[in-house]
């Protein structure tokens, strides 16, 4: 058995939450003796000292609550029997948790408990694994004086409203931990104890059934509760697990950390592992629930080769495969000349992977016509902060959040996106922090339980720049720079350059307040907020990257976090919240075509030298060709080759019908995917991927996070995908040989100096690492720029407000901008496999009253939606959290066509697209656009093709 | 590779580039940012489009692109 498989056990719990407090405290347990931090309950003092005090409504989790009355102890001096759990620790206190009172009195509540609880152990999900059943055993229950046939609660009804959960009432303890995961740990406060006192029940929303109350499905709850009461269904249809792997979850950049609780090699749960640097032990839907995916019916789990993408399939040997599209790719570069080949690596994969990748176009293919998804979304992150502070990554971690007085939060809605991080900051913002909210839509944060934002500004899509540098404006204008830091830190002569430029009256509040819509006063308000707290932290997304001016916006972030002295500490920062969960991976490792690993330029001669030297050829000093670029030269017939590992580029990328033009124009496309994608339909060879849980492998957070990926399962179809891309060298004659993706790391960190100190034995040993991980910082760097800036002095660019080409005009008067939702992740081709569908079957158009009013259309209405590039069809809800004049969508169902709508325009840095702003116009109509006419027949085909090389595969079997 | 989408990412890139900046610091940092993101290929296509009279490019981003035509030999040009 690996050494990474642990044989199951409930996680440790010591019963409240760790203390905070440097100051130390000594105390006797039993006596034991014992130093914990000043804070620490007595209950956790004990836990530490190995001593367990039996409790049942307290879980380190969460704050202590001191309902139940089990872990009374008795405390030398003191009166009466006070709870463990809310009673704090103090210097010489002699604390007694075993006597005969104290299990008189635990043995009555827990008689108490048990006449009100069903006494189906054996047939129960939990058993073995149930807080109820310990505890009866710990204080010696041996019976119930009471009886059963008082009130009871035994017929209460089960709720099997949600997918993944189960909510049993008859083994409810009312102990609120549920209640209190739901308020302390998600934040949502969908759950409620209705009634008193033997009527008190656990209630979602209004006593409605989960799935239609408020819950978000995060599972908080269900990991909280000590009995049956909220449990997951696949622990009720597979029973215990008997061991776990830690592993981090494959959805989101927050890279949450798993317990993958398995029996054999049959996921059982998915256990947000409270040791987890990112997630504490929290998790959200997709990654506790929806991992169904993985062993999915339409994983296709062999290769398979066609010359025409109108053929069958053909079902084929990994080496036929291999030796197929090797001599697909040189006979195209024999014919069209070396360059006519790319690839595409993806954020889906792990580091090793995509380093592979880049590694085989640059040392296999001989060119650099290598990119990665990450050019659509967060390329101008790369650009921007390089730019400015000198690292392409973000400069904070998650906890930072915990010490920030105001939070900015542009171009996000993290509740959706980033659902486990969202939890961290509104747990941050009850705490009293600050919030503004720039954003078109009134997401979430702007108003939900317990958290408003104190400024939204509703911004125009495609104004951010004008809107930054108001911000910017103001702060300077009225003298609220951070002086010394900026004399300190920052080149003087790019500042005073920048200085004049922000201080030009064209960038005042009042200036731009036509062109955004936000009031001169509520830009220059939220302005003074941020720039007069010791700490503001700045959080975006793909709102402020995806514009024609991305990179413009992310340097006008950083120019004001410099300004602002909001950098280079704890609680402060430039933090951009990545989509997938390794984008900040796949750019780290040399994806990009113009940059090596760890962001260093092809045109730079000494960093060339030392990847020739390692990897025996000769890497090409220009740049090559973008995603964008790729599919342009595909159109011109210049490009004619290209491996897609993990991506979806016919989905999610802009201008769908100018992309199935470029890969319909290919003459060879292998695709490695889980699914026959919407690419794949247009490929010629076919790898079979492997997911998450099939591999080894590390991925790298929006924190710089590099988190261990491990295998629990074998791959369904035999290779993990590093394997696969290696075969495909070893095909076209460039030889690889790992063994094991720790080779492909140690080779990695050999050649970045970001990375020198990263190596699997020490993942191991650290749990993660957050990049630089060096001689200089060998344990990592948790804060980025603390002493100086990457570059060395900070450097202010100026940044010019050009509006976008993309306009609204009477033929498209409307501007549409899109983006994600919880349930649902990219292009949906894991989560539409889940039962995720439960909670967004369709993507929808959402549309202002007024506009909606004004064309005639109502809820549910089917609505055309045109621009210069293309129209689909949608159906429309009608909602104020767009403003009049935007409309929004998510692209998650490829039969919604967001993206034929979206077109060619992009960051004039980067050439990442304009996803967020696209002049439409919406009309009422009854049937399905044109593009969506011909998807339904080319997918239809497409299905045939593949059905029919299954069907000839079975025969040939036969 | 369609030429309007060069020229127009070239004005693009120098619309960014020109403010505040004077003429020859502007074509630098365009000519500099073609050279560092763009291929061979699609540099060599905007100066054979220009050196054939196209038009479309703004100023600085004309000036840049002659810039990189005087720096790249004619013999390297070719598509």
């Amino acid at each position: 058995m690996s050494t990474d498989f642990k044989p199951y056990q409930r996680a440790d719990d010591f019963g409240t939450p760790v203390s905070a407090s440097n100051r130390e405290v000594k105390l006797t347990v039993d006596g034991e003796e014992v130093t914990v931090a000043e804070g620490t309950s007595v209950l956790r003092a004990a836990a530490v000292a190995g001593i367990n005090i039996p409790k049942l409504c307290a879980t380190d989790s969460l704050a202590a609550f001191g309902s139940c009355r089990l872990c009374l102890v008795e405390i030398e001096g003191a009166k009466g029997l006070p709870a463990s759990c809310t009673t704090e620790v103090r210097d010489g206190m002699k604390v007694r948790t075993q006597s005969p009172r104290l299990a008189d009195i635990r043995r009555n509540v827990m008689e108490l408990y048990i006449s009100d609880h069903p006494l189906d152990c054996l047939t129960c999900p939990t058993n073995g694994d149930c807080e109820l059943q310990d505890m009866a055993g710990a204080v010696g229950l041996r019976e119930v004086r009471y009886g059963y046939d008082g009130a009871n609660h035994f017929d209460a009804e089960k709720d099997k409203s949600n997918p993944y959960f189960t909510f049993d009432p008859t083994k409810c303890i009312v102990c609120s931990r549920c209640v209190r995961a739901c308020e302390d740990v998600q934040g949502t406060y969908a759950l409620t104890i209705d009634g008193r006192g033997f009527a008190s029940k656990v209630a979602a929303s209004q006593d409605q059934p989960f799935l239609d109350s408020e819950c978000v499905s995060c599972g908080a709850c269900v990991q909280a509760c000590p009995t049956a009461t909220l449990t997951e269904n696949t622990l009720i249809e597979k029973g215990t697990p008997e061991h776990y792997v830690i592993t981090t979850c494959a959805y989101c950049g927050v890279g949450c950390s798993f317990r993958a609780e398995m029996k054999g090699q049959e996921v059982v749960k998915m256990m947000p592992n409270k040791d987890g640097h990112a997630n504490h032990g929290h998790s959200c839907v997709k990654g506790r629930f929806a991992f169904g995916y993985a062993t999915h019916k339409d994983r296709i789990k062999t290769p398979m080769i066609r010359e025409t993408i109108h053929e069958p399939w053909c079902e084929v040997t990994w080496d036929e495969a291999f030796t197929f599209a090797a001599r697909k790719l040189r006979g195209i570069q024999e014919k069209y000349g070396r360059d006519a080949i790319g690839g595409i690596t993806s954020s889906r994969c792990t580091n090793e992977e995509t380093y592979l990748v880049q590694k085989l176009v640059r040392a296999a293919f001989g060119n650099n016509n290598v990119d990665t998804c990450a050019r659509v979304c967060h390329s101008p992150t790369g650009y921007g902060l390089k730019a400015t502070l000198g690292e392409s990554a973000g400069t904070q971690n998650f906890d930072s959040v915990m010490k920030a007085d105001v939070i900015v939060v542009m171009g996000a809605n993290p509740t959706d996106a980033h659902p486990v991080f969202a939890s961290q900051m509104k747990r941050r913002l009850r705490e009293g922090a600050k919030l503004i909210v720039i954003d078109p839509r009134a997401i979430d944060l702007v108003r939900s339980a317990h958290v408003e934002a104190d400024y939204h500004l509703p911004l125009k899509p495609g104004t951010n720049v004008a809107i930054i540098n108001a911000i910017s404006h103001v702060v300077v204008a009225e003298g609220l720079e951070a002086k010394e830091f900026i004399e300190q830190r920052c080149d003087l002569d790019a500042y005073e350059d920048w200085r004049k430029f922000i201080l030009d009256e064209r960038n005042s509040p009042e200036a731009i307040e036509e062109e955004t819509g936000v009031p001169a006063e509520t830009v220059r308000a939220a302005a003074r907020l941020y720039a007069s707290v010791p700490n503001g932290a700045i959080y975006y997304g793909l709102g402020v990257s995806e514009h024609s001016q991305g990179s413009t916006t992310v340097m006008g972030i950083a120019n004001l976090a410099m300004a602002t002295g909001n950098l280079g500490r704890e609680g402060v920062g430039v933090n951009p919240l990545r989509g997938q969960n390794n984008v900040q991976g796949s750019c780290d490792m040399g994806s990009f075509p113009h940059e090596l690993p760890g962001y260093r330029h092809v045109s730079d001669p000494k960093v060339r030298e030392m990847f020739d030297k390692e990897w025996g050829v000769e890497i090409g000093a220009d740049p090559g060709l973008r995603i964008p670029n790729m599919f342009d030269a595909a159109v011109a017939g210049e490009f004619k080759g290209l491996y897609v590992q993990g991506e979806d580029v016919a989905q999610s990328d802009p201008d769908t019908q100018h992309v199935t033009h470029a890969l319909s124009s290919l003459e060879c496309m292998i695709v490695q995917d889980l699914f026959l994608n919407e690419t794949a339909k247009f490929a010629h060879v076919f790898f079979p991927g492997s997911s998450f849980l099939e591999k080894n492998g590390t991925f790298t957070n929006a924190e710089r996070r590099i988190s261990p990926v491990r295998k629990v399962m074998e791959p369904l179809a035999g290779l993990e995908d590093w394997q696969a891309t290696q075969g495909l060298a070893n095909a076209l004659g460039y030889p690889m040989n790992y063994s094991h993706p720790r080779e492909i790391m140690d080779e990695i960190a050999r050649l970045t100096p970001t990375f020198t100190g990263v190596s699997y034995a020490k993942l191991d040993e650290l749990g993660s690492i957050q990049w630089p991980c060096n001689d200089k910082a060998q344990a990592g760097t948790p804060t980025m720029h603390v002493e100086e800036f990457v570059r060395g002095k900070g450097l202010f660019r100026v940044t010019p407000y050009v509006p976008t080409d993309e306009r609204t005009s009477r033929k498209y008067p409307l501007l549409l901008t899109t983006g994600r939702i919880l349930s649902q992740y990219n292009v949906g081709a894991q989560t539409r496999r889940t039962e995720n569908l439960k909670w967004h079957d369709e993507d929808v158009l959402e549309i202002h009253p007024h506009d909606a009013e004004q064309r005639g259309i109502e809820a549910g209405d089917w609505v055309g939606l045109q621009s210069r590039a293309g129209e689909t069809v949608l159906r429309a809800v009608i909602t104020e959290r767009v403003t009049p004049g935007v409309v929004y969508t998510t692209f998650h169902h490829p039969e919604s066509g967001a993206n034929v709508v979206t077109t060619d325009n992009s960051d004039w840095a980067t050439n990442c697209p304009e996803y967020k702003v696209t002049a439409v116009q919406a009309h009422k109509v009854t049937k399905m656009s044109e593009w969506q006419r011909n998807f339904e027949e080319f997918t239809e085909e497409q299905i045939d093709l593949l059905r029919r090389a299954r069907t000839g595969a079975e025969q040939t079997v036969d | 590779m369609n030429v309007n989408k060069l020229i127009r990412m070239a004005n693009q890139i120098a619309a960014n580039f020109e403010y505040g900046a004077d003429q020859a610091k502007a074509t630098a940092s365009v000519a500099d940012h073609l050279r560092r993101f763009w291929t061979p290929e699609m540099r060599a296509e905007i100066i054979e489009y220009v050196d054939g009279g196209g038009t479309g490019l703004n100023p600085i981003a004309a000036l840049a692109v002659a810039k990189l035509a005087e720096e790249t030999p004619r013999a390297f040009r070719a598509t």
